[in-house]
């Protein structure tokens, strides 16, 4: 770590401490009127600095590649074009960049509704920002997702299962896990989440989305239960959830109704597509 | 002096500021360490899941992966085979790039290399994300813009101890490199799926990922040149461009986590449970997101504690953006949310969105602390090596690193 040439930093004295210029919204070469010049704002800094440290703000620069840089101020005029079209670019991407990313996150409001489709077509798909963590109110209702099974027997008849409830054994393996996994702490419940999100009350599949989205329940709950369950073949499997309201707290008087409300799905028919393929193979 | 001329200056000044360096060296530093650290540590959890979460054969398989790319051409290199093999080779390209990342061994092609797999990984299987995967899929793409590697890297280091060598270097491993994510991308646009166009299905609108990505290996390869055959005025151009797009993409990642906390806050204001104070009571009653169910009861013991971190959670994630106007306040609010999110990590179960979190705070840090650390791991190291230049066999080796290591802390 750190071996490297004594001290390039002494130049940028505080690097993005933004009241040294670089504030947070302002553009770079866009707003540097207000900046003060770098070696005049190094005193400012309230902590004293690495008395050890050699200063020689011309040594080898700008790092990774070390040689020694001309001053900027002897370039060539086509050369000064050059880094200063380039600035105008790189302040303007960022502005572009930044508002989209505000557009992206803020309300619907009056940009939006205007340039909706455009802020949609630059933010989609690498620049979707999922924040709204816990927001505006926290989720306060357990959604337990269940499945049952009907199998046929070794002799030939049919019998169902009992309900398991899959989202159990999911907070099974988190509890005492300091390191949960995404397939214990998101597949299920985001894969519902996403199921919910592409139907209708009437369990109607909206689009393609709904219909992989109920490819995907099935698929993720044939890896749980497995081809084999209570000693015979799955042949159809029904998920429902289970949505029970979290008790307000101890100290709170506010009263609400903590019964699990279900929504159950019809059933559905297991195909091979529904099996993880390793299996089927 | 008159205004025009305080103007002049001042433009003056920012321009050798914004081109002369690359800005928060350190700070851009910690960023790549930490975005590698979280998702090398993520990878290598998950390694027994891997298959299931993102192989083909998992819940969400290839096919329906492939309907659903169809539709939104996010950038996946899994789709361009559906065999477990080629599954297998990204998913270990992914954590050896975020290994070299994390150490800053030839940070501009990692970083590239980084972003290939957590875009791969991720947009393959978008419903096992979450908000920590979210942030370090943003900052994959920042981190490729930014000159990280300048401090506390190997690349550093190797710069440091070529000064008296040869100049400018043949840079062999460099060329063989670019030679070989040459060839594999050649290899990619000519016979697979991957429909690298230039100017559609790109990160932004117009912007194709044959652009982007032929784009960085030619710049490499003009940055070699450059270096190699052309050290004066073509050089310093160069440098001044790099240092550019790095302060650009910096300060987008400034912004980018003041976005965070902003509408973070900004939509908690709204809720009633943020109002009424007992907002964090419910998330660790949630079966999902309570590893340590008794510390959710000690919290939820007392109604006043719930209340007090409720609000403070807003009060300080509103105010984040606007206390960066002051450092002393700045640096309060930045202990304060760290703090929150290594409590998030083990109360909440969610160490992976919260390590992310905390990488992206770094940006933040302040320089003098960075600088100290920097001090401190330096004298330790070479405590360490000077009791290890007494073990045989290694001699060599240590007092070699020892030399560079000592000219800082002296």
């Amino acid at each position: 770590m750190a071996d490297t040439e004594p001290e390039p930093a002494e130049r940028e004295p505080t690097g993005p401490e933004p009241q040294e210029g670089e504030q947070a919204g302002s553009e770079p070469g866009g707003s540097e009127s207000t900046k003060s010049e770098p070696t005049e704002s190094e005193p400012t800094e309230s902590e004293p600095k690495e008395p050890t440290e050699p200063t020689d703000p011309k040594s080898t620069e700008s790092a990774p590649d070390g040689d020694v840089a001309e001053p900027l101020t002897t370039l060539s005029l086509p050369a000064q074009l050059i880094i200063a079209v380039a600035i105008a670019v790189a302040a303007v991407a960022a502005a572009i960049h930044l508002s989209a990313a505000f557009l992206n996150v803020s309300p619907p409001n009056t940009l939006t509704k205007r340039h909706g489709a455009a802020i949609d077509d630059y933010v989609y798909p690498e620049f979707e920002r999922v924040w709204k963590l816990f927001a505006p109110n926290p989720l306060q209702q357990n959604i337990a997702v269940q499945a049952r099974a009907e199998i046929r027997t070794s002799e030939g008849g049919t019998a169902t299962t009992g309900w398991r409830d899959l989202s159990a054994q999911d907070g099974a393996a988190i509890h005492h896990n300091p390191l949960p996994s995404h397939t214990q702490q998101n597949e299920l419940r985001r894969g519902w989440e996403f199921y919910v999100g592409s139907h209708d009350v009437r369990e109607r599949p909206q689009g393609m989305r709904g219909n992989l989205s109920e490819q995907y329940i099935r698929r993720i709950v044939m890896l749980r239960l497995g081809r084999e369950e209570d000693g015979g073949t799955v042949e159809r499997i029904q998920v429902r959830s289970a949505t029970t309201p979290v008790a307000p707290p101890p100290w709170s008087d506010e009263k609400i109704d903590t019964k699990t409300v279900y929504r159950t799905l019809p059933w559905w028919t297991v195909t091979s597509d529904d099996l993880p393929e390793a299996k089927r193979r | 002096m008159t205004p025009s001329a305080r103007l002049q200056t001042a433009v003056a000044r920012g321009y050798t500021r914004v081109t002369a360096s690359a800005l928060g060296p350190r700070q851009s530093a910690v960023v790549r360490i930490g975005f590698s650290f979280t998702w090398l540590l993520f990878l290598v959890r998950e390694w027994p899941h891997r298959r299931e979460l993102y192989g083909p054969d998992g819940p969400w398989n290839w096919e329906m992966a492939a309907r659903l790319i169809d539709g939104n051409r996010a950038f996946t290199a899994l789709m361009w085979s559906d065999s477990t093999v080629w599954f297998e080779i990204v998913y270990a390209l992914a954590i050896v790039s975020s290994a070299l990342l994390l150490v800053g061994w030839r940070t501009r092609t990692m970083s590239v290399l980084f972003m290939i797999g957590v875009l791969s990984l991720q947009n393959r299987s978008i419903f096992v994300g979450d908000g920590g995967d979210n942030l370090i899929h943003l900052m994959s793409m920042y981190l490729v813009l930014t000159r990280c590697g300048q401090m506390w890297s190997l690349d550093a280091r190797r710069v440091a101890r070529r000064a008296d060598r040869e100049w400018p270097p043949r840079d062999t491993t460099g060329v063989v490199l670019w030679a070989v994510t040459g060839t594999a991308l050649l290899w990619a646009q000519l016979f697979t799926d991957a429909r690298l166009s230039l100017t559609a299905d790109g990160p932004l609108p117009g912007l194709g990922w044959g652009t982007v990505l032929w784009g960085l290996w030619l710049v490499q390869a003009g940055w070699w040149f450059v270096r190699r055959y052309a050290p004066g005025e073509p050089r310093t151009v160069l440098d001044a461009l790099a240092n550019v797009a790095h302060n650009g993409a910096l300060l987008v990642i400034m912004a980018e986590v003041c976005l965070l906390y902003a509408s973070a806050g900004w939509y908690k204001v709204q809720g009633s449970r943020w109002q009424d104070g007992t907002a964090l009571y419910y998330p660790l009653h949630l079966d999902y997101f309570s590893p340590w169910p008794w510390l959710a009861d000690i919290m939820a013991s007392s109604g006043t504690l719930v209340m007090v971190l409720t609000y403070g959670t807003v009060i300080v994630q509103v105010a984040f953006p606007f206390t960066l106007l002051n450092r002393r306040a700045k640096n309060a609010m930045l202990v304060l949310l760290m703090m929150e999110h290594l409590g998030i990590a083990v109360m909440l179960g969610l160490p992976f969105f919260s390590l992310a979190v905390i990488a992206a705070d770094s940006v933040f840090l302040p320089t003098n602390l960075l600088r100290w650390a920097e001090a401190r791991v330096g004298r330790a190291r070479d405590r360490l090596a000077a009791r290890a230049v007494w073990l045989p066999g290694q001699r060599t080796r240590e007092s070699d690193e020892e030399t560079p290591a000592g000219t800082l802390v002296r």
